[in-house]
């Protein structure tokens, strides 16, 4: 069975509409979004935001480091501006900093313009944009458009990519 | 098919040849080659007489050698067919495929101009009560225009109904056509309607002559429901299509009943529409005897030789017309081909559950008159396969095949929303309604989509469509279906 985007309906495998709502129900563009089956599940409550002290300690962070385990990879970034997070497509512009495409980002679920990490005032932070999978930080759902604070060690998971994230 | 590979050539034999004469070209042939020169190894022209041998001879090796020649032979029908996936994944539960059927007629510059069949055509014309006026007055209108294009080949017979049936014309050649005009001219609008009698009257009428050399065809003019006969007619549709008479039906306004007149056309693939205001008959009339002065093939069918794994969920033809397609029966009617325009069928089949790797082969088997060649059914065979993977590639469907089956969702939304009515659940039929407005603003069609919108806050408030409504969203998202063919007609 798979399920329509709009409607939930539940159609069979193949379909191509949704036998409820008529909507275009196969996504075939190679280069979008997977959407996730668990995407829906974890429904848990943010984590609760960090005691002031435990931010002050991260101020006059210039650096961080990402680790994505999946493909061994790690990489510096400068987070003096702000680090969106997603995967490029050229034909609407868009090269986010952080681009997860060749971390199998669209099949991860992770959405062309997924989040922003940027430094405030008190340490780092991290926005989801409404992505279709969401963003998890240690397992926690982030609720979409507000900002949380981010603590050196981080686990977070854009779609179903897991990255650790260290300030260095 | 040509050279080497064309191994009836090669045996000097037709193509339908029995197994005897395929010996026995064989055995001639091979008399007149030396003993020791028959060595397939080292003789070249021997092999190639052994190959063709060895393939016509093996019944099953010959049924699949003629499955290919239907591809490749210019002068034929040729069969063209699309899937929304060519590899499905294993599955423990049922699956969808689409498949976009093409029969092509070969193009007009590879076969000689051939005289058309002439037609017998009959109109059958209502005239109960409700018919008094314009709705008759443009259908006399219609009928002069049908008589000018006739030629004195063409038979022609006109029958007007009410509660009874009367010969207006009876069946003759079209030879003076003031007086046919004349007669026309004084069909009196009284009484009710009750269709059988007068498609009947106009059954008799046609087979009168010899049904073989003609192009036969019924029309039915009407606005009204027939009372207590539907079953008769739909019987005698069915006797009429298995006698080579086409059925067509037109519905004029809003009060007649679109379900009966699509069962009766289907026995011959026939067309069944909807004149919404009556100044369009002439349109309506004018387009569909077009279509049968330029028949390439008649009475095509599909034979359901499907295995038992694959099973036709709809079948709905998009070219020459829309009209849906009843595949509850081995024999499927497709109707016919027309000259300049190929037959486009979309089929929505469903695979059973498969667990494990395999080809589907799922052959079709279309079979059908093509008068210019002989007046024996011939018949074209192709298979179409669909590999069932662990790890399928995931392909884009064919544009075809996904604007075609948008089209078709639109439609059946509308049948759904019907059927939810009938069944009482308003508010499944509300909400279907205002999403079946959404997916047709989306396809760009405005005026359905407001007329669905409207229909929606009827259903919401009075928990029923109006009759106009009714109609033109049936028709209208079944209009939609015949733009869906990416083929153009080759004028």
């Amino acid at each position: 069975m798979i399920k329509c985007n709009e409607c939930k309906a539940p159609n069979i495998e193949g379909s191509l509409f949704c036998s409820e709502c008529g909507a275009f129900i196969v996504d075939f563009d190679p280069n979008s979004t997977a959407v996730l089956p668990f995407s829906e599940i974890i429904h848990r409550a943010p984590p609760p935001p960090l005691e002031t002290e435990a931010l002050t300690i991260s101020q006059g962070i210039q650096k961080i480091t990402i680790v994505i385990p999946s493909s061994r990879h790690r990489m510096q970034l400068n987070v003096s501006g702000q680090i969106r997070v997603g995967r490029s497509d050229p034909e609407t512009g868009l090269f986010p900093e952080l681009d997860l495409t060749k971390f199998e980002g669209a099949e991860r679920g992770v959405s062309r313009l997924h989040a922003t990490i940027q430094s405030f005032e008190n340490g780092i932070s991290i926005i989801d944009l409404n992505s279709t999978n969401g963003t998890l930080l240690n397992m926690y759902k982030l609720p979409p458009e507000e900002p949380y604070p981010l603590s050196d060690g981080d686990e977070i998971r854009f779609g179903d990519l897991l990255m650790h994230i260290f300030f260095d | 098919m040509t050279g080497q590979f064309d191994y009836y050539a090669i045996l000097g034999v037709k193509k339908d040849a029995s197994i005897d004469e395929i010996k026995e070209a064989f055995i001639t042939l091979r008399t007149k080659i030396p003993k020791a020169n028959q060595n397939p190894n080292k003789n070249k022209k021997y092999k190639r007489i052994l190959n063709a041998f060895e393939v016509l001879s093996d019944a099953q090796r010959r049924s699949i050698y003629d499955s290919l020649l239907v591809e490749t032979d210019e002068t034929s029908l040729e069969v063209k067919i699309q899937s929304s996936r060519q590899q499905i994944p294993l599955t423990d539960s049922p699956q969808l495929i689409y498949l976009l059927i093409d029969l092509i007629p070969p193009s007009q510059q590879a076969t000689q101009k051939v005289e058309q069949l002439p037609l017998n055509l009959c109109l059958v014309i209502d005239r109960s009560t409700s018919m008094k006026g314009e709705r008759l007055d443009h259908v006399k209108n219609a009928v002069d225009m049908i008589v000018e294009k006739m030629t004195t080949q063409d038979i022609l017979s006109i029958i007007s109904f009410s509660d009874r049936a009367e010969v207006v014309v009876p069946s003759e050649s079209v030879q003076d056509k003031m007086a046919i005009r004349s007669k026309v001219r004084s069909v009196f609008p009284s009484g009710g309607t009750e269709i059988f009698q007068g498609l009947n009257a106009g059954y008799k009428e046609m087979i009168q002559h010899d049904l073989k050399g003609y192009t036969n065809h019924l029309i039915l003019l009407t606005d009204g429901h027939t009372y207590g006969d539907a079953p008769q007619c739909l019987e005698l549709a069915e006797k009429a299509a298995q006698n080579n008479i086409g059925f067509s039906a037109f519905g004029i306004g809003a009060e007649w009943n679109d379900k009966f007149l699509d069962e009766l056309v289907s026995p011959s693939g026939g067309q069944s529409g909807f004149i919404e205001s009556p100044e369009n008959v002439i349109e309506f009339l004018q387009e569909k005897i077009k279509g049968l002065g330029q028949l390439y093939g008649k009475n095509f069918c599909l034979i359901n030789e499907f295995p038992k794994s694959v099973k036709i969920e709809n079948a709905f033809k998009l070219q020459p017309f829309a009209q849906p397609i009843d595949s509850n029966n081995k024999t499927i009617k497709l109707g016919d081909i027309e000259e300049r325009a190929p037959m486009s069928i979309l089929l929505e089949l469903r695979i059973e559950a498969q667990p494990i790797e395999t080809r589907i082969n799922i052959p079709f088997s279309f079979d059908g008159i093509i008068p210019k060649q002989s007046s024996q059914t011939r018949v074209l065979k192709k298979s179409y396969q669909i590999m069932v993977m662990l790890d399928p590639i995931s392909e884009k469907p064919p544009e075809d095949i996904v604007s075609a089956v948008r089209n078709l969702s639109m439609y059946r939304m509308n049948e759904k929303v019907q059927e939810e009515i009938e069944a009482g659940n308003v508010d499944m039929a509300t909400t279907r309604m205002r999403y079946l407005s959404t997916r047709l603003l989306q396809a760009g069609e405005a005026q359905l989509a407001h007329q669905a919108h409207n229909e929606a806050e009827r259903i919401a408030n009075m928990g029923t469509l109006s009759d106009e409504g009714k109609k033109r969203l049936k028709y209208g998202t079944r209009a939609l279906l015949a733009q869906t063919s990416s083929l153009e007609s080759h004028d």
